[in-house]
Protein backbone atom coordinates (compact mmCIF):
# COMPACT_ATOMS: atom_id res chain seq x y z
CA UNK A 1 0.00 0.00 0.00
CA UNK A 2 1.23 3.68 -1.37
CA UNK A 3 0.25 5.89 1.56
CA UNK A 4 0.91 9.63 0.83
CA UNK A 5 0.43 12.05 3.89
CA UNK A 6 0.31 15.86 3.72
CA UNK A 7 2.17 17.40 6.84
CA UNK A 8 2.40 21.12 8.47
CA UNK A 9 4.71 22.36 10.77
CA UNK A 10 2.82 25.32 12.72
CA UNK A 11 3.31 27.59 16.08
CA UNK A 12 2.82 25.75 19.32
CA UNK A 13 -0.94 26.19 20.37
CA UNK A 14 1.35 28.10 23.43
CA UNK A 15 3.25 30.39 21.02
CA UNK A 16 2.74 34.04 21.61
CA UNK A 17 1.19 35.82 17.91
CA UNK A 18 1.14 39.04 18.29
CA UNK A 19 0.30 41.97 15.73
CA UNK A 20 3.27 44.06 14.64
CA UNK A 21 0.97 46.13 11.92
CA UNK A 22 -1.89 45.51 9.86
CA UNK A 23 -0.20 43.00 7.55
CA UNK A 24 2.26 41.73 9.77
CA UNK A 25 2.87 38.98 12.51
CA UNK A 26 5.32 38.65 15.24
CA UNK A 27 4.81 34.84 15.89
CA UNK A 28 7.07 33.06 18.54
CA UNK A 29 9.74 30.60 18.00
CA UNK A 30 7.87 27.13 19.00
CA UNK A 31 6.37 25.41 16.50
CA UNK A 32 5.17 21.59 16.06
CA UNK A 33 4.30 19.52 13.78
CA UNK A 34 0.30 20.04 13.59
CA UNK A 35 -1.72 17.73 15.75
CA UNK A 36 -4.17 16.25 13.01
CA UNK A 37 -1.03 15.66 11.04
CA UNK A 38 0.52 13.90 13.71
CA UNK A 39 -2.83 11.35 13.44
CA UNK A 40 -2.71 11.42 10.08
CA UNK A 41 1.40 9.90 10.03
CA UNK A 42 -0.31 7.42 13.00
CA UNK A 43 -2.96 5.87 10.78
CA UNK A 44 -0.51 5.93 7.56
CA UNK A 45 2.03 3.48 9.59
CA UNK A 46 -0.35 1.30 11.06
CA UNK A 47 -1.71 0.79 7.34
CA UNK A 48 1.62 0.17 6.61
CA UNK A 49 2.19 -2.34 9.51
CA UNK A 50 -0.74 -4.36 8.39
CA UNK A 51 -0.92 -4.23 4.15
CA UNK A 52 2.75 -3.53 3.94
CA UNK A 53 4.47 -0.54 1.53
CA UNK A 54 5.59 2.55 2.27
CA UNK A 55 4.85 5.95 3.62
CA UNK A 56 5.50 9.21 2.19
CA UNK A 57 5.49 12.40 4.24
CA UNK A 58 4.93 15.68 2.16
CA UNK A 59 5.34 19.36 3.12
CA UNK A 60 4.98 22.61 1.19
CA UNK A 61 7.77 24.80 3.26
CA UNK A 62 10.47 27.10 2.74
CA UNK A 63 12.36 26.80 5.37
CA UNK A 64 10.88 24.17 7.46
CA UNK A 65 11.49 20.12 7.46
CA UNK A 66 10.79 19.12 11.24
CA UNK A 67 7.09 18.08 10.53
CA UNK A 68 8.68 15.24 7.97
CA UNK A 69 11.62 14.45 10.77
CA UNK A 70 8.72 13.78 13.10
CA UNK A 71 7.37 11.57 10.27
CA UNK A 72 9.77 9.23 9.55
CA UNK A 73 10.47 8.85 13.13
CA UNK A 74 6.89 8.05 13.87
CA UNK A 75 7.84 5.53 11.18
CA UNK A 76 7.49 6.54 7.23
CA UNK A 77 9.79 6.14 4.73
CA UNK A 78 10.23 9.02 2.56
CA UNK A 79 10.62 12.85 2.87
CA UNK A 80 9.46 15.46 0.41
CA UNK A 81 10.11 19.32 0.66
CA UNK A 82 8.25 21.28 -1.67
CA UNK A 83 10.15 24.59 -1.81
CA UNK A 84 10.11 27.81 -4.26
CA UNK A 85 10.46 31.65 -3.74
CA UNK A 86 6.91 31.68 -5.46
CA UNK A 87 5.44 30.07 -2.37
CA UNK A 88 5.17 33.04 -0.33
CA UNK A 89 2.12 34.27 0.70
CA UNK A 90 0.13 31.28 -0.61
CA UNK A 91 -3.28 30.70 0.21
CA UNK A 92 -4.97 27.06 0.79
CA UNK A 93 -5.58 27.01 -2.77
CA UNK A 94 -2.47 28.05 -3.83
CA UNK A 95 -1.23 24.85 -1.41
CA UNK A 96 -3.61 22.68 -2.60
CA UNK A 97 -2.65 23.66 -6.59
CA UNK A 98 0.93 22.55 -5.45
CA UNK A 99 0.68 19.44 -3.46
CA UNK A 100 -1.77 18.39 -6.16
CA UNK A 101 0.64 18.92 -8.98
CA UNK A 102 2.95 16.30 -6.85
CA UNK A 103 0.36 13.88 -6.10
CA UNK A 104 -0.23 13.37 -9.80
CA UNK A 105 3.13 12.23 -10.36
CA UNK A 106 2.93 9.00 -8.62
CA UNK A 107 -0.11 6.59 -8.16
CA UNK A 108 -1.53 6.32 -4.62
CA UNK A 109 -3.92 4.20 -2.56
CA UNK A 110 -4.51 6.77 0.09
CA UNK A 111 -3.38 10.38 1.03
CA UNK A 112 -4.15 11.65 4.81
CA UNK A 113 -3.92 14.97 6.00
CA UNK A 114 -4.77 16.28 9.42
CA UNK A 115 -8.37 18.01 9.36
CA UNK A 116 -6.74 21.46 9.21
CA UNK A 117 -4.27 23.26 10.50
CA UNK A 118 -3.79 24.83 13.41
CA UNK A 119 -2.32 27.79 12.30
CA UNK A 120 -4.68 29.30 9.46
CA UNK A 121 -7.34 26.61 10.68
CA UNK A 122 -8.95 26.58 7.24
CA UNK A 123 -9.32 23.01 6.50
CA UNK A 124 -9.27 24.23 2.79
CA UNK A 125 -6.09 21.94 1.50
CA UNK A 126 -7.46 18.04 1.93
CA UNK A 127 -11.08 18.23 -0.08
CA UNK A 128 -8.73 20.91 -2.39
CA UNK A 129 -6.13 18.22 -3.05
CA UNK A 130 -9.04 15.84 -3.90
CA UNK A 131 -11.02 18.00 -6.04
CA UNK A 132 -8.02 19.11 -8.22
CA UNK A 133 -7.28 15.22 -8.29
CA UNK A 134 -10.85 14.57 -8.84
CA UNK A 135 -10.38 11.23 -6.24
CA UNK A 136 -13.61 11.06 -3.69
CA UNK A 137 -12.51 12.28 0.09
CA UNK A 138 -13.73 12.30 3.61
CA UNK A 139 -12.87 14.47 6.02
CA UNK A 140 -12.88 14.49 9.93
CA UNK A 141 -12.22 11.16 10.45
CA UNK A 142 -12.79 9.05 13.08
CA UNK A 143 -12.39 5.41 12.08
CA UNK A 144 -10.99 3.86 8.97
CA UNK A 145 -11.01 0.37 8.36
CA UNK A 146 -9.47 -0.50 4.83
CA UNK A 147 -11.04 -3.62 3.10
CA UNK A 148 -8.57 -6.31 2.52
CA UNK A 149 -8.03 -5.97 -1.42
CA UNK A 150 -7.36 -2.59 -0.32
CA UNK A 151 -9.92 -1.06 -2.71
CA UNK A 152 -12.48 0.95 -0.78
CA UNK A 153 -12.35 1.96 2.83
CA UNK A 154 -14.83 1.92 5.38
CA UNK A 155 -15.00 5.26 7.28
CA UNK A 156 -16.68 7.15 10.20
CA UNK A 157 -16.72 10.54 9.94
CA UNK A 158 -17.58 12.98 12.82
CA UNK A 159 -21.15 15.20 12.41
CA UNK A 160 -23.16 16.72 14.26
CA UNK A 161 -23.82 14.75 17.46
CA UNK A 162 -22.17 11.61 16.27
CA UNK A 163 -20.47 9.68 13.66
CA UNK A 164 -21.70 8.86 10.35
CA UNK A 165 -20.40 5.31 8.61
CA UNK A 166 -19.46 5.55 4.63
CA UNK A 167 -18.04 3.48 2.09
CA UNK A 168 -15.40 5.43 0.31
CA UNK A 169 -13.82 3.48 -2.81
CA UNK A 170 -9.89 4.10 -2.47
CA UNK A 171 -7.78 5.95 -3.51
CA UNK A 172 -8.88 8.75 -2.12
CA UNK A 173 -8.11 11.75 0.67
CA UNK A 174 -8.69 11.24 3.91
CA UNK A 175 -8.60 14.06 6.47
CA UNK A 176 -7.95 12.87 9.98
CA UNK A 177 -9.73 14.05 13.35
CA UNK A 178 -8.93 13.24 17.18
CA UNK A 179 -9.87 9.88 18.11
CA UNK A 180 -8.71 8.00 14.75
CA UNK A 181 -5.70 6.66 17.59
CA UNK A 182 -3.36 8.02 19.45
CA UNK A 183 0.22 9.50 17.75
CA UNK A 184 2.83 7.15 19.16
CA UNK A 185 5.71 8.95 20.59
CA UNK A 186 9.07 8.41 18.17
CA UNK A 187 11.53 6.04 20.17
CA UNK A 188 14.96 6.71 19.86
CA UNK A 189 16.05 4.24 16.59
CA UNK A 190 12.98 6.72 14.51
CA UNK A 191 15.33 9.50 16.36
CA UNK A 192 17.94 8.90 14.65
CA UNK A 193 16.80 7.86 11.52
CA UNK A 194 15.01 11.41 11.12
CA UNK A 195 17.85 13.11 11.30
CA UNK A 196 19.87 11.54 8.80
CA UNK A 197 16.88 11.44 6.17
CA UNK A 198 17.59 11.58 3.08
CA UNK A 199 14.94 14.99 1.94
CA UNK A 200 14.04 14.90 -1.54
CA UNK A 201 13.61 18.88 -2.52
CA UNK A 202 11.09 19.44 -5.36
CA UNK A 203 10.62 23.09 -6.48
CA UNK A 204 7.65 24.93 -8.95
CA UNK A 205 9.61 23.88 -12.00
CA UNK A 206 9.70 20.28 -11.34
CA UNK A 207 5.92 19.93 -10.33
CA UNK A 208 5.07 21.93 -13.59
CA UNK A 209 2.97 24.25 -11.65
CA UNK A 210 2.86 27.81 -13.03
CA UNK A 211 3.82 29.66 -10.32
CA UNK A 212 1.47 32.63 -11.48
CA UNK A 213 -0.81 29.89 -9.64
CA UNK A 214 0.49 30.54 -6.40
CA UNK A 215 1.74 32.56 -3.65
CA UNK A 216 0.74 36.47 -3.31
CA UNK A 217 -0.10 36.87 -7.43
CA UNK A 218 -2.68 33.34 -6.71
CA UNK A 219 -4.38 34.25 -3.98
CA UNK A 220 -7.79 33.80 -4.35
CA UNK A 221 -8.73 34.96 -1.21
CA UNK A 222 -6.82 38.70 0.65
CA UNK A 223 -5.99 39.02 4.22
CA UNK A 224 -7.04 42.91 4.34
CA UNK A 225 -5.23 43.40 7.86
CA UNK A 226 -4.80 41.79 11.46
CA UNK A 227 -7.11 42.75 14.29
CA UNK A 228 -6.65 41.88 17.61
CA UNK A 229 -9.46 39.14 19.35
CA UNK A 230 -12.30 40.81 20.63
CA UNK A 231 -12.07 42.01 24.41
CA UNK A 232 -13.99 41.00 27.20
CA UNK A 233 -14.10 43.01 30.17
CA UNK A 234 -13.11 41.86 33.44
CA UNK A 235 -14.78 39.10 35.19
CA UNK A 236 -17.03 40.30 37.79
CA UNK A 237 -16.55 38.31 40.90
CA UNK A 238 -19.46 37.23 43.34
CA UNK A 239 -18.15 36.99 46.62
CA UNK A 240 -20.77 35.75 48.90
CA UNK A 241 -20.95 32.71 50.12
CA UNK A 242 -22.74 29.52 49.02
CA UNK A 243 -25.82 29.30 48.19
CA UNK A 244 -26.05 32.92 48.35
CA UNK A 245 -23.78 33.71 45.45
CA UNK A 246 -25.25 30.73 43.11
CA UNK A 247 -28.33 33.17 43.84
CA UNK A 248 -26.61 35.74 42.92
CA UNK A 249 -25.47 34.65 39.92
CA UNK A 250 -28.56 33.92 38.70
CA UNK A 251 -30.25 36.87 39.13
CA UNK A 252 -26.82 38.75 37.42
CA UNK A 253 -27.77 36.21 34.39
CA UNK A 254 -30.89 37.08 34.00
CA UNK A 255 -31.53 40.72 35.05
CA UNK A 256 -27.98 42.28 33.75
CA UNK A 257 -26.84 40.02 31.35
CA UNK A 258 -30.32 39.47 30.29
CA UNK A 259 -28.83 35.29 29.51
CA UNK A 260 -31.79 33.70 31.05
CA UNK B 1 -22.28 44.64 -9.09
CA UNK B 2 -25.71 42.73 -8.00
CA UNK B 3 -26.25 39.44 -7.97
CA UNK B 4 -28.40 36.93 -5.68
CA UNK B 5 -27.16 35.73 -2.18
CA UNK B 6 -27.50 31.99 -1.82
CA UNK B 7 -27.34 30.14 1.37
CA UNK B 8 -26.99 26.43 1.26
CA UNK B 9 -29.36 24.84 3.56
CA UNK B 10 -28.97 21.86 5.71
CA UNK B 11 -31.47 19.91 7.13
CA UNK B 12 -31.75 16.99 9.61
CA UNK B 13 -34.23 14.94 10.58
CA UNK B 14 -36.57 17.02 8.52
CA UNK B 15 -35.74 20.11 9.80
CA UNK B 16 -33.68 22.86 8.85
CA UNK B 17 -30.87 23.73 10.57
CA UNK B 18 -30.88 26.52 12.56
CA UNK B 19 -27.60 28.36 10.97
CA UNK B 20 -28.87 28.10 7.97
CA UNK B 21 -31.96 30.13 9.08
CA UNK B 22 -29.35 32.61 10.45
CA UNK B 23 -27.80 32.94 7.59
CA UNK B 24 -30.74 33.66 5.14
CA UNK B 25 -31.44 36.76 8.03
CA UNK B 26 -28.19 37.85 7.42
CA UNK B 27 -28.79 37.41 3.45
CA UNK B 28 -31.42 39.11 3.56
CA UNK B 29 -29.58 42.64 5.02
CA UNK B 30 -26.76 41.57 2.48
CA UNK B 31 -28.82 41.13 -0.71
CA UNK B 32 -30.56 45.12 0.13
CA UNK B 33 -26.56 46.20 0.04
CA UNK B 34 -25.85 44.41 -3.14
CA UNK B 35 -29.32 44.72 -5.11
CA UNK B 36 -30.57 41.09 -5.67
CA UNK B 37 -32.80 38.42 -4.29
CA UNK B 38 -32.19 35.73 -1.35
CA UNK B 39 -31.84 32.45 -2.26
CA UNK B 40 -31.61 29.06 -0.17
CA UNK B 41 -30.46 26.04 -2.20
CA UNK B 42 -31.91 22.81 -0.47
CA UNK B 43 -30.81 19.54 -1.54
CA UNK B 44 -32.50 16.59 -1.63
CA UNK B 45 -35.95 15.50 -0.24
CA UNK B 46 -37.53 17.88 2.14
CA UNK B 47 -40.54 17.81 4.10
CA UNK B 48 -43.52 19.97 3.31
CA UNK B 49 -43.02 21.18 6.30
CA UNK B 50 -39.64 22.05 6.22
CA UNK B 51 -39.78 23.47 2.63
CA UNK B 52 -42.86 26.13 3.63
CA UNK B 53 -40.87 27.40 6.38
CA UNK B 54 -37.66 28.54 4.65
CA UNK B 55 -40.31 30.04 1.92
CA UNK B 56 -40.73 32.24 4.73
CA UNK B 57 -36.78 33.21 4.66
CA UNK B 58 -35.84 33.63 0.86
CA UNK B 59 -37.25 35.32 -2.04
CA UNK B 60 -36.30 32.15 -3.91
CA UNK B 61 -35.61 28.02 -3.49
CA UNK B 62 -33.56 25.78 -4.99
CA UNK B 63 -34.96 22.65 -5.18
CA UNK B 64 -32.51 19.68 -6.38
CA UNK B 65 -34.79 17.00 -5.26
CA UNK B 66 -33.11 12.92 -5.98
CA UNK B 67 -32.88 10.31 -3.95
CA UNK B 68 -29.63 10.15 -4.18
CA UNK B 69 -29.13 13.58 -1.98
CA UNK B 70 -31.55 12.29 0.05
CA UNK B 71 -28.01 11.55 2.41
CA UNK B 72 -25.00 14.30 2.43
CA UNK B 73 -22.14 13.03 0.29
CA UNK B 74 -19.23 15.03 -0.97
CA UNK B 75 -19.57 13.96 -4.56
CA UNK B 76 -23.30 14.29 -4.53
CA UNK B 77 -23.69 17.62 -3.20
CA UNK B 78 -20.75 19.21 -4.90
CA UNK B 79 -22.11 17.90 -8.31
CA UNK B 80 -25.41 19.49 -7.36
CA UNK B 81 -24.66 22.53 -6.28
CA UNK B 82 -21.86 23.52 -8.46
CA UNK B 83 -24.38 22.63 -11.43
CA UNK B 84 -26.70 25.34 -9.61
CA UNK B 85 -24.10 28.03 -9.21
CA UNK B 86 -22.89 27.86 -12.76
CA UNK B 87 -26.48 28.09 -14.14
CA UNK B 88 -28.16 30.95 -11.82
CA UNK B 89 -24.67 32.58 -10.80
CA UNK B 90 -25.13 34.15 -7.40
CA UNK B 91 -22.29 36.67 -6.65
CA UNK B 92 -22.65 35.35 -2.78
CA UNK B 93 -22.76 31.73 -1.79
CA UNK B 94 -22.80 31.13 2.08
CA UNK B 95 -22.84 28.13 4.31
CA UNK B 96 -22.67 27.32 8.07
CA UNK B 97 -19.32 26.15 9.32
CA UNK B 98 -20.30 22.73 10.17
CA UNK B 99 -18.90 19.29 9.62
CA UNK B 100 -21.37 19.52 6.20
CA UNK B 101 -20.55 23.06 5.01
CA UNK B 102 -16.40 22.73 5.94
CA UNK B 103 -16.76 19.58 3.97
CA UNK B 104 -18.66 20.75 0.63
CA UNK B 105 -17.26 24.16 0.02
CA UNK B 106 -13.60 23.45 -0.11
CA UNK B 107 -14.29 20.90 -3.22
CA UNK B 108 -16.89 23.33 -4.25
CA UNK B 109 -15.38 26.66 -4.56
CA UNK B 110 -12.20 24.25 -6.66
CA UNK B 111 -14.75 23.61 -9.03
CA UNK B 112 -15.73 26.67 -9.70
CA UNK B 113 -12.73 27.96 -9.58
CA UNK B 114 -13.22 30.85 -6.84
CA UNK B 115 -12.00 31.61 -3.29
CA UNK B 116 -13.65 30.72 -0.03
CA UNK B 117 -13.19 32.57 3.30
CA UNK B 118 -13.81 29.41 6.51
CA UNK B 119 -15.33 29.25 9.42
CA UNK B 120 -15.83 33.05 9.76
CA UNK B 121 -16.79 34.81 13.14
CA UNK B 122 -18.45 38.35 11.22
CA UNK B 123 -19.57 38.79 7.84
CA UNK B 124 -20.78 42.06 5.77
CA UNK B 125 -20.46 43.83 2.68
CA UNK B 126 -17.84 45.92 2.11
CA UNK B 127 -16.66 48.46 -0.78
CA UNK B 128 -17.85 47.16 -4.52
CA UNK B 129 -20.44 45.10 -3.02
CA UNK B 130 -18.14 42.59 -1.59
CA UNK B 131 -18.07 40.16 1.42
CA UNK B 132 -15.94 41.75 4.20
CA UNK B 133 -15.54 39.00 6.74
CA UNK B 134 -13.45 38.66 9.84
CA UNK B 135 -12.05 35.35 10.80
CA UNK B 136 -10.00 34.02 13.59
CA UNK B 137 -6.36 32.39 12.86
CA UNK B 138 -4.13 30.76 15.31
CA UNK B 139 -6.84 29.52 16.93
CA UNK B 140 -8.17 33.01 17.72
CA UNK B 141 -5.11 34.67 18.67
CA UNK B 142 -5.42 37.26 16.27
CA UNK B 143 -8.77 38.12 13.90
CA UNK B 144 -7.78 38.73 10.25
CA UNK B 145 -10.05 40.95 7.91
CA UNK B 146 -10.43 39.23 4.43
CA UNK B 147 -12.12 39.35 1.30
CA UNK B 148 -12.41 37.61 -2.10
CA UNK B 149 -11.17 40.64 -4.65
CA UNK B 150 -11.67 39.28 -7.89
CA UNK B 151 -13.06 35.43 -8.34
CA UNK B 152 -17.15 34.64 -7.90
CA UNK B 153 -19.31 33.54 -6.15
CA UNK B 154 -17.76 35.00 -3.04
CA UNK B 155 -17.94 32.16 -0.74
CA UNK B 156 -17.52 31.80 2.61
CA UNK B 157 -18.51 29.27 6.03
CA UNK B 158 -19.83 31.01 9.03
CA UNK B 159 -20.11 29.86 12.43
CA UNK B 160 -23.41 29.13 14.22
CA UNK B 161 -24.92 31.89 16.04
CA UNK B 162 -23.11 34.84 14.37
CA UNK B 163 -26.19 36.09 13.32
CA UNK B 164 -28.97 36.48 15.64
CA UNK B 165 -32.65 34.52 14.08
CA UNK B 166 -35.47 36.20 13.01
CA UNK B 167 -39.04 35.73 12.41
CA UNK B 168 -39.26 36.24 8.57
CA UNK B 169 -42.09 36.90 6.34
CA UNK B 170 -41.35 35.72 2.90
CA UNK B 171 -42.87 33.60 0.32
CA UNK B 172 -40.38 32.55 -1.76
CA UNK B 173 -40.72 30.91 -5.17
CA UNK B 174 -39.96 27.28 -5.23
CA UNK B 175 -37.98 26.69 -8.31
CA UNK B 176 -37.13 22.97 -8.94
CA UNK B 177 -34.29 22.18 -10.72
CA UNK B 178 -31.60 20.13 -11.97
CA UNK B 179 -29.58 17.78 -9.93
CA UNK B 180 -26.26 18.13 -11.94
CA UNK B 181 -26.00 14.23 -11.05
CA UNK B 182 -25.99 13.31 -14.77
CA UNK B 183 -22.61 12.57 -15.82
CA UNK B 184 -21.05 12.53 -12.36
CA UNK B 185 -20.58 9.67 -9.85
CA UNK B 186 -21.58 9.41 -6.13
CA UNK B 187 -18.44 7.29 -5.06
CA UNK B 188 -19.15 7.55 -1.52
CA UNK B 189 -22.15 5.62 0.51
CA UNK B 190 -23.91 6.62 3.20
CA UNK B 191 -24.73 3.56 5.67
CA UNK B 192 -26.38 5.50 8.34
CA UNK B 193 -25.07 7.71 11.48
CA UNK B 194 -24.52 6.37 15.12
CA UNK B 195 -25.06 8.54 17.81
CA UNK B 196 -22.48 9.04 20.40
CA UNK B 197 -23.75 12.17 22.56
CA UNK B 198 -26.36 13.75 23.44
CA UNK B 199 -30.08 14.17 21.77
CA UNK B 200 -29.70 18.36 22.12
CA UNK B 201 -28.12 20.38 19.43
CA UNK B 202 -24.75 19.89 19.06
CA UNK B 203 -22.34 21.96 21.12
CA UNK B 204 -21.13 24.08 18.03
CA UNK B 205 -24.52 25.49 17.83
CA UNK B 206 -25.86 25.41 21.12
CA UNK B 207 -26.87 28.89 22.02
CA UNK B 208 -26.37 27.41 26.06
CA UNK B 209 -23.34 25.74 26.63
CA UNK B 210 -22.43 24.18 30.06
CA UNK B 211 -18.41 23.13 29.85
CA UNK B 212 -17.10 20.78 32.11
CA UNK B 213 -13.34 20.26 33.26
CA UNK B 214 -11.11 17.95 35.20
CA UNK B 215 -13.03 19.35 38.35
CA UNK B 216 -16.02 16.55 37.65
CA UNK B 217 -13.24 14.60 39.46
CA UNK B 218 -15.54 11.26 37.83
CA UNK B 219 -18.11 10.84 35.27
CA UNK B 220 -20.83 9.37 37.19
CA UNK B 221 -21.17 13.08 38.37
CA UNK B 222 -22.12 13.87 34.97
CA UNK B 223 -25.41 12.98 35.83
CA UNK B 224 -25.76 16.60 38.09
CA UNK B 225 -24.32 18.19 34.89
CA UNK B 226 -26.53 16.69 32.56
CA UNK B 227 -29.83 17.81 35.22
CA UNK B 228 -28.29 21.66 35.13
CA UNK B 229 -28.43 21.44 31.28
CA UNK B 230 -31.72 19.87 31.04
CA UNK B 231 -32.82 22.84 32.87
CA UNK B 232 -31.23 25.27 30.62
CA UNK B 233 -32.08 23.42 27.53
CA UNK B 234 -28.02 23.14 27.32
CA UNK B 235 -25.78 21.09 25.71
CA UNK B 236 -22.84 19.82 27.80
CA UNK B 237 -18.79 20.61 26.19
CA UNK B 238 -15.98 19.19 27.74
CA UNK B 239 -12.11 19.91 27.85
CA UNK B 240 -9.44 18.19 26.51
CA UNK B 241 -8.47 16.51 29.49
CA UNK B 242 -12.01 15.26 30.31
CA UNK B 243 -11.49 13.79 26.49
CA UNK B 244 -8.11 12.04 27.08
CA UNK B 245 -9.40 10.53 30.32
CA UNK B 246 -12.03 8.40 29.04
CA UNK B 247 -15.16 10.21 30.81
CA UNK B 248 -16.70 11.57 27.56
CA UNK B 249 -17.01 11.68 24.08
CA UNK B 250 -14.59 13.68 21.68
CA UNK B 251 -17.56 15.18 19.78
CA UNK B 252 -18.21 17.33 22.55
CA UNK B 253 -14.87 18.46 22.89
CA UNK B 254 -14.30 22.30 22.90
CA UNK B 255 -11.21 24.09 22.30
CA UNK B 256 -8.29 24.06 20.02
CA UNK B 257 -8.53 20.23 18.82
CA UNK B 258 -12.28 19.63 19.36
CA UNK B 259 -14.67 22.64 18.66
CA UNK B 260 -15.03 25.92 19.00
CA UNK B 261 -18.43 27.01 20.20
CA UNK B 262 -20.40 30.88 19.73
CA UNK B 263 -22.86 30.26 22.75
CA UNK B 264 -25.40 32.90 24.13
CA UNK B 265 -24.51 32.04 27.66
CA UNK B 266 -21.22 29.45 28.56
CA UNK B 267 -20.64 28.14 32.11
CA UNK B 268 -17.27 26.82 32.73
CA UNK B 269 -16.99 24.64 35.34
CA UNK B 270 -13.97 22.97 36.97
CA UNK B 271 -11.68 23.99 34.39
CA UNK B 272 -8.66 26.00 34.58
CA UNK B 273 -8.58 27.97 31.37
CA UNK B 274 -5.80 26.52 29.55
CA UNK B 275 -5.17 27.77 26.52
CA UNK B 276 -6.04 25.15 24.74
CA UNK B 277 -9.72 25.99 26.03
CA UNK B 278 -10.05 29.00 26.13
CA UNK B 279 -9.27 29.74 22.36
CA UNK B 280 -12.51 27.51 21.31
CA UNK B 281 -14.56 29.61 23.86
CA UNK B 282 -13.93 33.39 22.76
CA UNK B 283 -16.38 34.08 20.64
CA UNK B 284 -18.78 33.41 23.40
CA UNK B 285 -21.29 35.83 24.56
CA UNK B 286 -21.74 35.73 28.19
CA UNK B 287 -18.62 33.37 29.65
CA UNK B 288 -19.58 32.25 33.39
CA UNK B 289 -16.70 30.17 35.37
CA UNK B 290 -16.85 28.83 38.68
CA UNK B 291 -13.40 26.90 40.21
CA UNK B 292 -12.15 26.28 43.55
CA UNK B 293 -8.60 27.92 42.72
CA UNK B 294 -9.16 31.78 43.36
CA UNK B 295 -6.35 32.39 40.28
CA UNK B 296 -7.75 29.83 37.73
CA UNK B 297 -7.09 31.56 34.24
CA UNK B 298 -10.62 30.90 33.23
CA UNK B 299 -11.42 33.93 35.62
CA UNK B 300 -9.81 36.04 33.41
CA UNK B 301 -12.08 35.31 30.04
CA UNK B 302 -15.22 34.95 32.33
CA UNK B 303 -17.83 38.07 32.27
CA UNK B 304 -18.76 36.34 35.74
CA UNK B 305 -16.50 35.01 38.22
CA UNK B 306 -17.95 32.73 41.03
CA UNK B 307 -15.33 30.84 43.87
CA UNK B 308 -16.90 27.56 44.70
CA UNK B 309 -17.16 24.11 43.91
CA UNK B 310 -18.98 22.84 40.74
CA UNK B 311 -20.07 19.94 42.62
CA UNK B 312 -21.86 22.05 45.37
CA UNK B 313 -23.08 24.82 42.49
CA UNK B 314 -24.40 22.93 39.99
CA UNK B 315 -27.23 21.28 42.19
CA UNK B 316 -27.94 24.68 43.11
CA UNK B 317 -28.17 26.62 40.37
CA UNK B 318 -29.95 23.69 38.74
CA UNK B 319 -32.61 24.29 41.41
CA UNK B 320 -32.31 28.38 41.20
CA UNK B 321 -33.01 27.68 37.42
CA UNK B 322 -35.84 25.55 37.63
CA UNK B 323 -37.13 28.02 40.37
CA UNK B 324 -37.15 30.95 38.29
CA UNK B 325 -38.75 29.09 35.66
CA UNK B 326 -41.48 28.38 37.25
CA UNK B 327 -41.89 31.83 38.19
CA UNK B 328 -42.28 33.12 35.14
Amino acid sequence: MNICVLVKYVPDTEAIVRIRSDSELEIENKYFTNFFDEIAIEEAVKLKEKFGGTVTVVTVDNRRIDALRRGIAMGADHAVQISDAALEGSDSFGIARVLAAFLKKEPWDVILCGRQAMDDDAAIVGPAVAELLDLPHVSSILGLEIAEDGRSARVARQVEGGREILLCPLPAVLTTQKGLNTPRIPQVMGMMKAMKVQVRKLDLGALGVDPAEVGERGRKVRILRYLPPPKRSKAMRIEEDFPDNVRRLVRLLREEAKAL
Amino acid sequence: MGGEVWVFVESVEGAIRKVSLELLCAADGFSKEIGGPVGAVLLGRPTDSALENLRSYADRVYLAEDERLAAYTSDGYTLALASLVRKHGPAVLLAGSTSTGRDLFPRVAVRLKTGLIPDCTGLAIGDEGRLLATRPIYGGKVFCQVSIPEASPQMATVRPNTFTLEKMNKRAEVIRDTTGLEGGEIRQKVEGVEKTTQEKVDVAEAEVVVGVGRGIRDPGNFKAVQDLADALGATIGVTRAVVDNGWWDVNDQIGKSGKNISARLYFAFGLSGAIHHVLGIQTCKTVVAVNTDTNALIFNYADYALVGDMMEVIPALKEEITKMKDEV
